[in-house]
């Protein structure tokens, strides 16, 4: 039977997803707040990631202005909730993420057009333009004193919070997957002239990845700026959110369903690892960190686990070689 | 081949009109007028640059045309986007192939079977039968989990035939799926087209094979620098002098003649 062994494969991720689930579940028991902390923005990064799979990773446009929509989220979250209508968090939270959604089909309709470095510079351009708007628009956003939101010193409510969205990114990413719209990202990733000529509509499907990916920024946004309390364009609008998500991505397999989790989780841990050890040197270590990874594993980590279960049921051979072809694939001659 | 010949005078599939295109300064088509009748195999020949494929780039939608009307079924289609004249039936395979690499075969095909004619109708998981059937057809069966990147060239021209074939196509354009291919595929590639014509695809072959050409085509249109001049069946366009002049030469059009003949 063909189909057999992508259902196994997909048996034992959902066995190890679940235990890890029910881990992260009862984790607060056991750590500090600030451990807890370093979780939650885990989780957050972990968001961010899955919406950058969806137009970086399946559709294949390296988007480089997500923070725009992160800061997007943080704004309309915070704004809504200290207006006069005192909106609660979680209506404040979906009213950003649906606006940010709209504004990434407006900027995605002319932006989209354009192909590869050009649609990358022009992503920063936009993310730019918001912080630009952020600072300069006192009336609404109070400029770059930022504003203040209601205090929620629960970190709990953080991190399930966030959990669960997590939990709801990897059910959404699976759905879309498995539908017409999860092809039709994949094969304009492909060859998108190809992609045209099959019938797909490329144009509205791009622009649902890049309202899809702005979503789930703009929710990491907006969980934020809630718990971080106070927000300014200079904190929120930080490419340094843009490059974490998309090496996040990368690390773990751009493309697949768990690579985005999972690589938010690695560079969380190496973050901290790094950290901690090599105080001055920090981006130093992690750049190269991340370089190794690029050049070794261009495909990511779910790849290599994915075949390493192969291996242990002897489908396969392990073969250092594997890796070296991976560079030579990536070589430019 | 039968058919189209009991059925004449046939349906007109498609109507092109006065079809120019320009490059900057470079006319590649100027004023070309094309019928494909409904059932029929129409051979392309011509030299290369004679315009083949932005002839079939204007129609498919991804090249707009400077001037001239296309008519697809009686409809306009000649300022439609690409995917929506895929949708209503028309497919066609690329010459410098366009498989989606870092998918597998079934994958590919599957793709076209989702979003094209027939796609509407279907699931994600139908369109993956439908793509079992086009594999099977083609003989491509053994290769339905191999990556496209992996592929042969033989076995990726038949991919870009399965994947035009898979949106169930009304009207199918094949730039030159056999160059590079040797006698044995080349005999093989007839069998499969005639068999898809069959099967009630009309087809629009452009080809320098010209045994494959003469062998399998109803009606042959000979383009040279962007003018239509010749049109008609492999006989008379053989004996044509402009078209001995312009492309095949004295000693080819003996050697295709002698083609037709076998045939």
């Amino acid at each position: 039977m063909p189909e057999q062994r992508p259902t196994l494969r997909q048996w034992i991720g959902l066995t190890v997803t679940g235990l890890v689930l029910i881990g992260m579940l009862i984790l607060p028991g056991y750590q500090s707040p600030y451990d807890l902390l370093t979780y939650t923005r885990f989780l957050v990064l972990a968001l961010m990631a899955q919406g950058w799979n969806l137009i970086g990773g399946f559709t294949g446009y390296a988007a480089f202005g997500n923070v725009g929509f992160f800061g997007v989220g943080a704004y309309t979250t915070g704004l809504l909730m200290l207006s006069k209508w005192h909106v609660p968090f979680f209506p404040a939270l979906f009213s950003g993420a649906v606006l940010a959604g709209l504004i990434a089909v407006l900027i995605g309709l002319p932006v989209l057009r354009l192909k590869g470095h050009y649609f990358a510079i022009a992503t920063l351009g936009v993310a730019e333009a918001f912080r630009q708007i952020a600072d300069t628009w006192d009336s609404v956003t109070q400029g770059s004193t930022g504003i203040d939101l209601p205090v929620r010193t629960d970190g709990e409510f953080f991190y399930y919070s966030a959990l669960a969205f997590v939990v709801l990114g990897i059910l959404v990413t699976i759905a879309l997957k498995r539908s017409k719209i999860g092809y039709a990202w994949v094969a304009i990733r492909g060859d998108q002239e190809a992609a045209k000529m099959l019938g797909i509509n490329t144009t509205a499907m791009k622009v649902l990845a890049f309202a899809f990916s702005a979503v789930f920024a703009a929710i990491a946004g907006g969980l934020t700026a809630y718990q971080n309390i106070h927000v300014t364009p200079g904190d929120f609008f930080q490419l340094e959110y843009t490059l974490q998500m998309i090496i996040a991505t990368i690390i773990g397999g751009t493309g697949t369903i768990l690579g985005p989790v999972l690589g938010a989780g690695v560079y969380q841990l190496l973050s901290t690892y790094v950290w901690t050890r090599f105080l001055e040197l920090h981006p130093t270590v992690l750049g190269f960190i991340i370089i190794v990874f690029i050049i070794f594993l261009p495909r990511g980590l779910m790849p290599v686990l994915t075949g390493s279960i192969d291996v242990l049921r002897g489908r396969r051979r392990f073969r250092w070689q594997a890796l070296l072809a991976n560079v030579r694939a990536h070589r430019v001659t | 081949m039968e058919a189209a010949a009991s059925n004449a005078p046939a349906e007109v599939l498609l109507q092109a009109r006065a079809v120019t295109k320009r490059f900057g300064g470079v006319a590649a088509l100027q004023g070309v007028d094309l019928d494909i009748r409904k059932g029929e195999i129409l051979g392309v020949i011509g030299p290369n640059g004679a315009g083949k494929t932005t002839f079939v780039n204007c129609i498919s939608g991804l090249d707009r045309p400077t001037s001239g009307t296309i008519l697809f079924k009686g409809r306009e289609i000649t300022k439609m986007p690409s995917y929506a004249i895929g949708r209503l039936g028309l497919a066609r395979t690329f010459q410098v192939v366009k498989p989606l690499r870092q998918l597998n075969v079934i994958d590919n095909v599957a793709i076209g079977a989702m979003f094209g004619a027939g796609g509407k109708r279907r699931t994600t998981g139908q369109a993956r039968e439908r793509a079992e059937q086009v594999l099977e057809q083609l003989g491509l069966k053994h290769r339905r989990e191999h990556l496209a990147a992996d592929l042969t060239l033989p076995d990726l021209k038949r991919l870009e035939l399965a994947k035009a074939l898979a949106m169930d196509p009304e009207l199918l354009f094949l730039d030159e799926v056999m160059a590079g291919l040797n006698p044995t595929e080349v005999e093989r590639a007839m069998q499969m087209i005639e068999a898809i014509n069959r099967a009630g695809v009309t087809l629009f072959v452009i080809e320098h094979v010209m045994k494959a050409i003469m062998g399998i085509s109803d009606r042959i249109v000979v383009l040279h620098f962007g003018k239509k001049i010749a049109e008609g069946d492999p006989g008379q366009v053989i004996e044509n002098p402009q078209v001995i002049e312009a492309y095949l030469g004295e000693r080819f059009a003996k050697r295709a003649k002698s083609a037709l003949h076998k045939k």
